[in-house]
C-alpha cells in the first residue's frame, strides 16, 4: 500500500484520487458542480410552482399542458400536503433542492473519506427525497388525472440528480463498510462517520482508492 | 466563511419579518419569536468568526428546530404568512448551520 494514498495528515494528501469501479473521483468539482447546477434550476422551478400555490404569481406557465397545471398545483393532493406541512409542497420541494445544491457544495474534494456524514445527509437529501418526489408526481399525473409540465422537469431533474450523486454515497457507504469489517467495532464506524481521523479508517480509505490518472 | 454570512442574513430578515408580513398586534409570541430568534442566528453566525467560539454557529440549530415547531404547531392550519415564513427560515438555517466549506484540513490523525 503506498503511503502517499493516505488521507492523513491532510496537508500532505492527494485529494484527487480515483476510487474504482470509476475512473474519476465522485469528490471531485466536476463531479460535484453539475449537481449543484442543476439542483439550483430545480429550485427556481419549484420556487416559482410555490409562488404560485401562494398567490404571488396568478398564473403558472405551462407550454405543453395548459391548465392542467394549475389544476395538478391546487389539487386535493397538494392541499393535504399543505394541510400536513403548514406550508406548499412546491416550497418543501423548493428547500430540498436548494439543500441539494448546499450539500453538494460543502466540504474539500475528498469529503467522501474526511466528512461521511456530511456524504450521506447529501445522499438522503437527493436519493430517497428524490424518488420519492419522482413518484409524488407520476401519482398526480395518475391519480390527480392532470400534467404539469414544470413538475415532470423537476421530477426528472431528481432523478438524473440520483444518478450523479450516487457513486460519492457508494464511496462514503464503502468506506464505513471496510471500517466495520477491519475494527469489528461500531465505535470506530461512527468515528469514522463523524470523520474523526484514526489509523484503520485511513488505511480502509486507502485501501479503496487509485492514484488519478 | 459563506454559510455564515447567510445566516446574518437570515437573522435580519427574521427581524424585519414582522413588518414584512403585518404580524397582527395580539400575535405577541411570534413577534418575540422573530425578533428573539433573528437575533440569536445572527449574533452566533458573528460569534463563529472568533476562534474561541467557532463552533458557535452549531446552536442557530436549535434555534432552527424552535422555529419549524413554533411555526408549525403554534397556530391552526392554514397558518398565517407569518408562520409559514418561520418554517421556511427554520428549514434553511438547518441546512446553513450545519455547511462548513472546509474540512479535515487541520485535523491530526489519532
Amino acid at each position: 500500500m503506498s503511503q502517499s494514498l493516505r488521507g492523513f495528515p491532510a496537508e500532505r494528501a492527494d485529494l484527487s484520487v480515483v476510487i474504482p469501479p470509476w475512473k474519476h473521483n465522485p469528490s471531485a468539482w466536476s463531479q460535484r458542480i453539475p449537481i449543484c447546477i442543476l439542483a439550483l434550476v430545480a429550485t427556481v422551478i419549484a420556487a416559482y410552482m410555490a409562488m404560485y400555490q401562494w398567490r404571488i404569481v396568478d398564473d403558472v406557465w405551462d407550454p405543453v399542458f395548459g391548465e392542467q397545471s394549475r389544476k395538478v398545483l391546487d389539487s386535493d393532493v397538494a392541499k393535504q400536503m399543505y394541510g400536513w406541512f403548514g406550508i406548499h409542497d412546491a416550497a418543501l420541494g423548493a428547500l430540498a433542492y436548494l439543500g441539494d445544491a448546499i450539500f453538494g457544495l460543502a466540504g474539500s474534494t475528498r469529503r467522501w473519506q474526511y466528512r461521511p456524514w456530511l456524504v450521506i445527509l447529501f445522499g438522503i437529501d437527493v436519493i430517497p427525497l428524490g424518488l420519492v418526489s419522482a413518484i409524488l408526481v407520476v401519482a398526480q399525473g395518475t391519480i390527480v388525472g392532470y400534467w404539469c409540465f414544470l413538475c415532470l422537469v423537476t421530477a426528472a431533474i431528481s432523478l438524473a440528480l440520483v444518478y450523479m450523486a450516487i457513486d460519492e454515497v457508494y464511496a462514503s457507504l464503502k468506506l464505513l463498510y471496510l471500517v466495520g469489517k477491519r475494527t469489528g467495532s461500531a465505535k470506530a464506524v461512527w468515528l469514522a462517520f463523524i470523520g474523526r481521523p484514526f489509523e484503520s479508517a485511513d488505511q480502509a480509505a486507502a485501501e479503496m482508492v487509485r492514484r488519478a490518472a | 466563511m459563506w454559510a455564515r454570512d447567510v445566516e446574518v442574513m437570515l437573522g435580519v430578515w427574521l427581524i424585519i419579518s414582522p413588518f414584512v408580513f403585518v404580524h397582527s398586534d395580539e400575535a405577541t409570541l411570534l413577534w418575540a419569536s422573530d425578533f428573539a430568534a433573528g437575533g440569536l442566528v445572527a449574533t452566533f453566525a458573528v460569534l463563529s468568526y472568533w476562534r474561541p467560539a467557532r463552533h458557535a454557529h452549531l446552536l442557530t440549530l436549535l434555534v432552527a428546530l424552535w422555529l419549524v415547531a413554533f411555526g408549525r404547531f403554534g397556530a391552526a392550519s392554514p397558518l398565517p404568512p407569518g408562520m409559514q415564513n418561520e418554517i421556511v427560515v427554520g428549514l434553511l438555517l438547518m441546512m446553513f448551520a450545519i455547511s462548513q466549506l472546509r474540512d479535515a484540513a487541520a485535523r491530526r490523525l489519532v
